[in-house]
């Protein structure tokens, strides 16, 4: 990615963090009834996440060995690994399949 | 400011996960060399985001070829939980508004739970958050200046699976988040909205739809 785009990128991001993280400062008395609802954004924008890295431009799944690190990821997840212990395990099971079968 | 624990006592509380970021914040390194961001943008968005998972999401989006606004899109949404929880401790800071915002920057999710913990109900413990987080800040922006140094020498990302820590790293931030009828709800919705969408609109908006569904399911 060129400089120009990668700054765009990391300042976008950094101002938009830094007020969200700003308001509670600035702004106290935002209703909760607002706060509560963006509860529901992390789920909704995780699992759509996930489904988009395993499907095609059809919208159907694309089996490869992203969907083997998925559920290796998930299964860890369930027995309370650690995120990084799950996301290297995703890594290596998938870099591993591709080495046993040149997929 | 509540006294009682010692500085000591909070940073020592905190370096297990110190060691955890630091292992993130390397492989956060490595994996945005990998999706060819410059080396000096990764350093700079740790060291201005501050984020894990928000940084995490945005590279997802641009090592999959997303555009650079669905991307800030994506990082942008996850981190709007740090409103709710940048009221919760702007309380609990010294000094004035301008003050309180900054020092707010150093809240995340486990420098949060940390106050949370040593506080009372409803008021996060102040210098409890400020030392984790600053300590967490040192590392994280330590450990992703030493995986995008390491990252080049690593080879082919995608011999190394690195294009499946993504989705592998989300559902393993996912997972924790299911518990409640409500957040599992919002999974579902969200999924089902963007595999909806995928087909028919440009990329970003599938992430915009699931992002509605989600405001709308919460509650």
């Amino acid at each position: 990615m060129a400089g120009p785009l990668a700054l765009t990128l990391v300042l976008g991001l950094a101002s938009l963090s830094f007020l969200m993280r700003a308001t509670g400062a600035l702004l106290p008395t935002l209703p909760p009834a607002v706060t509560e609802r963006t509860s529901g954004l992390a789920p909704a924008l995780l699992a759509a996440l996930v489904a988009i890295q395993l499907t095609g431009s059809n919208g159907l799944l694309h089996l490869d060995v992203k969907v083997a690190a998925v559920l290796l990821a998930a299964g860890l997840a369930a027995l309370r690994a650690p995120f990084i212990v799950c996301v290297i395990a995703g890594a290596l099971v998938a870099a591993l399949l591709r080495a046993l079968f040149h997929l | 400011m509540d006294g009682q624990r010692s500085n000591r006592a909070i940073l020592l509380a905190a370096a297990p996960i110190a060691l955890a970021v630091l292992v993130f914040g390397i492989s956060f390194g490595v994996l945005a060399v990998a999706a060819r961001l410059p080396a000096w943008s990764v350093v700079l968005m740790s060291a201005l985001v501050f984020a894990g998972s928000a940084q995490f999401a945005a590279l997802g989006v641009i090592a999959a070829g997303g555009s650079v606004l669905t991307a800030v899109f994506a990082g942008a949404l996850l981190n709007l939980r740090f409103v709710a929880t940048g009221i919760a401790v702007a309380r609990s800071l010294p000094g004035g508004r301008l003050r309180r915002a900054v020092l707010a920057q150093l809240s995340i999710d486990e420098s949060y739970a940390m106050a949370a913990r040593a506080g009372a109900p409803g008021r996060p413990h102040g210098r409890t958050l400020l030392l984790t987080g600053a300590l967490l800040y040192a590392v994280w922006v330590a450990g992703t200046l030493v995986g995008s140094l390491l990252g080049p020498v690593l080879g082919d990302p995608k011999r190394l699976g690195l294009d499946a820590a993504f989705p592998a790293g989300f559902v393993a931030l996912l997972w924790p988040m299911l518990s409640g009828r409500h957040a599992v709800r919002c999974a579902v919705g969200g999924v089902a909205a963007a595999l909806l969408l995928a087909p028919f609109t440009p990329p970003g908006v599938p992430l915009a739809g699931a992002a509605i569904i989600g405001l709308w399911l919460a509650r």
